[in-house]
């Protein structure tokens, strides 16, 4: 039992990283039917923007602001320089466009901050005993906060999409860009804040993510599987739906944490697998998600 | 006095191809003005063009005032709004949602209960999705939409396209009323030309991109050569 809640706890610590990252996928796809593949790579970025403020000994709560201000600001700038002047021309040039960007922004950490693993600190206590016991399980602070972290953001959502005149404008971009826009809806605005805050949100999941999930340093390839693993999420609970984002967040930690606990002949290097066959299957079976309304036409 | 809106030598159309080929129109405070015309003769685009959904070339003014590089945006706000043709909706919102959507430039939407009292059935409806409503309906919510911006001029496209005659009669009954009530102007394109020359003051008729002719409603209704060429009954 003990052990089955340590995995449950370690899945659902996992599941809600997963969960922010879906959500920063969902807002941008909401609005502009686009999936960013490069926002891994931002959250990388501003992760090692993060790391590097800790070193100067800037506090790790200040840091993390610091990222997400960088965040929302890439956000903004990717979509006005980058994706609005090719949206015209095709969806598949603003593929190609984010695939680029995710091999930029990978290169220009390296160059910058070298191949080199860094130790990430984690923002709540984390030591051999920081935990709650509960039913023999360990439920570490960490986690507590992540999982904790993770409702308020789908809270805050929640109310922005539910209760906010911008919410509002952003429902009603993503639903018809042109009647929006013959509503008064400033949509190019609203395009450029959806990025913003979507990039926000992943630089946010980054700086909780890093210290949290294997490897647990910050290198290159650090949000390569997370960004897989949050896009099997996504998928799964439909690309277009906040609550999608957490079920499927939770499912994908949940699940995986399971099967690489009892099905150990699986071996972790599985894992990845396990999400592709995912992505495949949610495409191939039900391309809306669960919880979607919008089929994912063009990827 | 000077028109509302005025467009002379419009040229518009989608990437290389040309539509519209200097088009001159305009719209009087308070009038009510048709612009009939064969499938593709460039009806929407002329209203697609002059709500700002796509470049053009030449003049338009609002109040005689230059609208350069018009955007949906300025153009609601100088109080010019469309119902598009095939509804223009939010099919994934509610019917409320809608129309505070329609009130995005007003920033608060008392109306809304207004429209609920000329068209109840959207009142009944509120919480549904639009998407799920009527055809009928959803051009009700179209008008409600457009109008939840207070425009002093309301274009409208093709808003009979497939639906019921009496429900075509309803809507042109409403569309009457934000005339003689509030002193709303109208600019219709329409197919349905009885209709809409019954309610029109002035007309154009467009033929391949360019006004082939204008003139005061009651001309054309009741001369037959025009209602044959143009009118097709």
């Amino acid at each position: 039992m003990g052990i089955f809640l340590d995995r449950l706890f370690a899945g659902a610590t996992a599941g809600s990283l997963y969960v922010l990252i879906a959500l920063a996928l969902v807002v941008v796809f909401r609005s502009s039917s686009t999936i960013n593949f490069a926002q891994g790579e931002f959250a990388l970025f501003t992760s090692y923007l993060a790391w590097w403020c800790t070193t100067k000994g800037v506090p790790l709560i200040a840091a993390l602001a610091v990222a997400i201000v960088a965040g929302f600001g890439m956000g903004v700038a990717t979509e006005r320089l980058l994706i609005r002047p090719v949206r015209r021309r095709s969806e598949t040039a603003v593929l190609i466009v984010a695939l680029g960007l995710f091999t930029a922004l990978n290169g220009a950490d390296g160059w910058i901050w070298g191949p080199d693993d860094k130790v990430f600190p984690h923002l709540l206590p984390n030591g051999v005993n920081d935990y709650i016991a509960i039913g023999g399980g360990r439920l570490h602070y960490d986690s507590i906060g992540i999982i904790a972290l993770m409702i308020i953001v789908v809270f805050g959502l929640t109310m922005l999409f539910k209760h906010t005149s911008l919410g509002l404008r952003m429902r009603a971009v993503a639903t018809n860009p042109e009647s929006a826009a013959l509503s008064g809806v400033r949509v190019g605005f609203v395009l450029s804040v959806s990025w913003g805050i979507s990039s926000a949100l992943g630089a946010f999941a980054g700086v909780l993510a890093v210290p949290a999930l294997p490897p647990n340093q910050l290198n290159l390839a650090s949000f390569f599987p997370i960004l897989i693993f949050a896009s099997a999420a996504a998928l799964l609970g439909g690309l277009d739906s906040v609550k999608g984002a957490v079920i499927g967040g939770l499912s994908v930690g949940i699940g995986l944490s399971m099967i690489n606990g009892y099905a150990t002949f699986l071996g972790g290097e599985l894992q990845l697998t396990l999400a592709f066959v995912i992505i495949v299957l949610v495409l191939v079976v039900k391309p809306t998600g669960i919880f979607g309304a919008r089929r994912i036409e063009r990827v | 006095m000077t028109a509302l809106l005025g467009v002379r030598g419009l040229r518009a159309g989608y990437g290389s191809a040309a539509v519209l080929h200097g088009i001159d129109l305009e719209v009087a405070p308070g009038e009510v003005v048709v612009v009939l015309g064969a499938n593709g003769a460039g009806k929407t685009t002329l209203l697609r063009a002059i709500s700002g959904l796509i470049p053009h070339t030449g003049e338009i003014t609002v109040d005689g005032r230059l609208c350069r590089d018009a955007t949906p945006d300025a153009m609601l706000r100088l109080g010019v709004s469309l119902v598009p043709q095939g509804r223009g909706t939010l099919t994934d919102l509610s019917v409320q949602d809608n129309l505070r959507v329609g009130a995005t430039t007003r920033r608060d939407s008392k109306d809304i209960d207004t429209w609920y009292s000329v068209f109840p059935v959207l009142g009944q409806r509120r919480d549904q999705l639009a998407g799920t409503l009527s055809g009928g309906e959803q051009q009700m919510l179209a008008i409600a939409r457009a109008m939840m911006a207070r425009p002093r001029l309301l274009l409208c496209d093709e808003i009979s396209l497939g639906l019921a005659p009496v429900i075509v009669q309803g809507l042109f009954d409403v569309l009457r009323g934000l005339n003689t009530e509030d002193g709303t102007a109208l600019l219709l394109v329409e197919q349905n030309a009885e209709l809409a020359l019954d309610i029109a003051a002035r007309v154009y008729l467009l033929e391949v991109g360019t006004v082939a002719a204008g003139g005061p409603a009651g001309e054309f209704s009741d001369n037959d050569a025009v209602r044959r060429a143009y009118l097709g009954y």
